[in-house]
């Protein structure tokens, strides 16, 4: 071993001095079209499966291994065929989808209509557990499949059949015109075979149809993607591959930016924001995305779901100073949030400023009047639950109580409490032993306001962490979903999200800016409008 | 992060060990026997050991400048409005890492919270861990360690070999994993878990310090007398066992405060709404480029406060152990 991997490194010595080009798999060392970029990261909450996996640091992996049917444009986020060749309808409700020949898994393996359709069905199936499954819950057959309670009575959805190799059909429960644009979302990507025949080795090493291979993965470490020359598309990557080493925290990132260790770190930590600009000059990137973050509150904790607490959780959005910690906390590269969706967006695609009205608007005297009047906070005390690993959630949870606190006159009413890493978090959430209101970011997975709704508020949605379930609110988005009128639709959207205003299932607090840095060693570097590096595109050198 | 507080932290408390630990047992008959020689001399009263220890306190500078701030330190704690009239958890965003301003000497925090105040109400988180956390140990250590000494036999090989495992544990991954599973924002857990880890050290102490008083002559005397072992343990063996105990106890108050820092710096020991330095330190240590007044004071009022007790430590031990000079 020792002596092959010596042998390696001559080499590679040899060929950079002798024609300067890159040697990659030697760990970094090179540049060019094989110059590998060492990038930040943190260990997803769980195995890599495209329908199990709703959280970002697993959903960055899975855009690199996997293209789907559609893909979204990095810079306008418009949804583009990509695997697709066409899909058609002609009541919203019927669709044909027509793949382009000749994409293939990285194993060699074609895709077929039967890998977007096995997959989907696996996704969707109630025994399988997928996180991910209520995106499949409008084709046709979704309730056999996934009921409410007991066993499923049916293993495939009746809604999708395979026409031949290339065309499948898609009938949905109801009319859904914007269902197409939804298809660029990781949980929709195709599988090969040895997903189904091989689950454990699959899950060992995921083997996808993007333009990057997993080359290996240590948890807590690091997992390296390497570049699959057989890629078709094109996208192709124009580095070697990318190498995520996981970081537990945000300034240790930075600081080796700094030092050069790594290559690319998309989570500046908030209290870095004063000096990046001088530390990095051009090399900083700081761009709006389509980010929202908000603390959900444990509606099914009885104590935060009282009739009265209505109020209580009213006020405690309006004690929140959203102005000031924006500036003084993140240096403005946050903006105070008025509704629940995002300005990138843009008006006609939903998003609507001061929707959320005096509910969002720092109001302290308002704001404990209304929770005095609902009783005040349950158990005299709140506290604000969050991962301590990313995002520099420590120092705005701190201002937040420090606000709430201030408006209510009482300097014990809100504490911060920490849980160690994003993934114990998600699953404190995800198992509902989190009984605290606590933070939750929403990144979108495809730009439309459909997504901002109803994964995280509909009942039973993919992503609502609160647990929330209100029928005029689910009446509102199913018409919105009929609509074959955007426009329309846009309206109906936006009259659920005034049931939001009033209820606050979970409260806004800012639209985040998606900020990177990256070294002088790479080049090429961008955010997509989900604030994810277009890792594809960075060339090494 | 945790490198810069943990080694002067372990070293200190090892060093106090092998100090006190050989110096004080050892030594303690020969002072006991001095002071039995000078008995016979016709000239002053007979001074006590104690006696002569505060004797040599007294002229001591070392001991009055740390005595005076400890009893500083102390009257803060327990009365920190004397000093500062603010808050500390009142903060207001927009001053955050403002610098000093009238009213507000040492500047603000990221928070916009006022360190002067901060820095003065975290002496109490400090103080109360290290002396429960001392008290605790010593009272627990000395009379298990004391037993084991005097009654010997399995008694003194279980306490031994329960001390050895305690003794096994890393005194930083064992915070992290007991704290970090306490959810209660009080000194308590950090000063049970100080308790827990420290006692064996004084143990050892205790122990050793017993089985060397158990044969001097006037315990073989009062055993002859036919003395029952309480009355020996209590009127012959304890007093003349306990000066050691007591210096490395203080020594070791100054490093259970720095450790208490240490565990709260690294998110473990004391918890936000309690006011910590550890705490402080540990949100000032991501600011220090922009904001080094934040680190700077609560690091420094933890030098000082660890140093003074360091020192008092310094200067009983000397006191009690002549022969050391």
């Amino acid at each position: 071993m020792s002596g092959s991997a010596r042998l390696k490194w001559a080499v590679c010595a040899s060929a950079i001095a002798l024609t300067a080009t890159a040697c990659g798999g030697g760990g970094g060392g090179g540049g060019g079209a094989n110059g590998i970029v060492r990038a930040s990261w943190g260990d997803p909450q769980h195995p890599l499966e495209p329908a199990n996996t709703n959280e970002v640091q697993g959903g960055k992996v899975l855009d690199m291994v996997f293209r789907g049917l559609k893909k979204y444009d990095p810079k306008t986020g418009a949804a583009q065929n990509w695997i697709a060749d066409s899909i058609s309808t002609s009541d919203q409700q019927n669709f044909t989808v027509k793949l382009k020949p000749g994409w293939k898994f990285s194993n060699g393996e074609p895709v077929t209509a039967h890998s977007f359709v096995d997959a989907w069905n696996y996704g969707a199936l109630v025994t399988n557990k997928q996180l991910n499954s209520s995106f499949f819950s409008y084709i046709d057959g979704y309730g056999q499949v996934h009921p409410g309670s007991g066993n499923p009575t049916a293993q495939a959805m009746s809604g999708l059949v395979v026409k031949d190799d290339q065309t499948f059909t898609v009938k949905l429960s109801q009319k859904f015109s914007t269902w197409p644009d939804t298809l660029g979302y990781s949980a929709f990507y195709p599988l090969p075979r040895t997903f189904f025949t091989d689950h454990a080795g699959w899950l060992q090493k995921p083997v996808g149809d993007g333009p990057y291979a997993i080359d290996s993965y240590t948890k807590g470490s690091i997992m390296r993607l390497r570049k699959w020359d057989g890629y078709t598309g094109d996208d192709k990557a124009k580095n070697g591959g990318v190498d995520l080493r996981v970081y537990t925290d945000s300034n240790t990132a930075y600081t080796d930016l700094q030092a050069g260790n790594i290559d690319l770190v998309d989570d500046i930590p908030a209290t870095q924001l004063r000096n990046v600009k001088r530390d990095l000059g051009p090399r900083y990137i700081n761009q709006p995305a389509g980010i929202i973050q908000t603390i959900a509150f444990p509606m099914y904790d009885p104590r935060w779901n009282g009739t009265s607490m209505q109020k209580v959780r009213q006020g405690i959005s309006m004690a929140i100073d959203r102005a000031s910690i924006t500036s003084k906390i993140f240096l403005n590269t946050r903006t105070p949030a008025t509704d629940w969706t995002s300005p990138v967006l843009g008006d006609k695609g939903g998003y609507k400023a001061g929707l959320c009205g005096g509910v969002c608007t720092y109001s302290p005297s308002q704001a404990k009047k209304l929770i005095q009047e609902g009783g005040g906070l349950p158990g005299g005390q709140m506290k604000i639950g969050y991962n301590a690993d990313t995002g520099s959630h420590k120092e705005w949870v701190d201002a937040v109580c420090n606000s709430i606190n201030n408006s209510l006159g009482n300097d014990r009413a809100c504490v911060g409490a920490p849980v160690g890493t994003f993934a114990d978090f998600r699953n404190q959430i995800t198992s509902k032993s989190e009984t605290n209101p606590f933070r939750a970011g929403w990144q979108m997975d495809y730009p439309l306001i459909q997504d901002f709704l109803q994964p995280l508020y509909y009942t039973g949605g993919s992503s609502n962490d609160s647990h929330w379930s209100n029928a005029d609110f689910d009446k509102l988005v199913d018409q919105a979903n009929a609509e074959s009128d955007s426009a329309k639709a846009v309206g109906d959207f936006q009259d659920a999200e005034k049931i939001l205003a009033q209820q606050v299932p979970a409260i806004p607090l800012w639209y985040q800016n998606g900020n990177a840095g990256y070294s002088s060693n790479i080049s090429n570097v961008a955010l997509n409008q989900f604030s994810v590096p277009v890792y594809n595109d960075i060339t090494v050198g | 992060m945790p490198e810069p507080l943990t080694p002067p932290n372990g070293r200190t408390a090892s060093e106090a060990i092998g100090n006190a630990g050989a110096g004080g047992t050892m030594d303690f008959a020969a002072s006991e026997a001095v002071s039995i020689g000078l008995a016979t001399a016709p000239t002053a009263r007979a001074r006590s050991l104690w006696s002569d220890a505060w004797h040599d306190l007294r002229r001591n500078p070392v001991f009055i400048v740390s005595a005076l701030l400890i009893v500083f330190l102390v009257v803060i704690a327990i009365w920190p409005q004397l000093i500062a009239t603010g808050n500390p958890l009142a903060c207001d965003i927009n001053k955050s890492l403002l610098g000093p301003a009238p009213g507000h000497p040492f500047g603000f925090d990221t928070q916009g919270c006022d360190v002067y105040t901060r820095t003065v109400y975290g002496a109490r988180a400090s103080v109360t861990v290290g002396v429960c956390a001392t008290a605790g140990a010593a009272l627990l250590g000395g009379v298990l360690g004391g037993f084991a000494g005097f009654f010997g036999g399995w008694w003194d090989a279980l306490l031994s070999r329960v001390s050895d495992i305690f003794f096994g544990i890393p005194i930083i991954l064992g915070g992290l994993v007991f704290l970090s599973v306490v959810t209660n924002a009080t000194v308590w857990p950090v000063v049970g878990f100080i308790v827990l880890l420290g006692w064996p050290q004084i143990a050892r102490i205790a122990r050793g310090a017993v089985i060397t008083a158990k044969q001097n002559d006037y315990v073989q005397a009062a055993r002859a007398l036919g003395a029952g072992p309480i009355r020996m343990l209590l009127r012959h063996i304890a007093p003349n066992a306990v000066a050691p105990v007591i210096v490395v106890a203080t020594i070791a108050l100054g490093t259970y405060i720095s450790l208490e820092a240490t565990l709260s710096f690294l998110g473990v020991g004391l918890k936000p709404p309690t006011v910590s330095w550890g705490i402080d330190i540990s949100s000032a240590s991501t600011q220090i480029r922009n904001a080094p007044h934040m680190l700077l004071w609560p690091a420094a009022a933890l030098s000082v406060t660890v140093l003074a007790f360091i020192m008092l430590g310094d200067a009983v031990r000397d006191a009690l152990d002549p022969k050391l000079r």
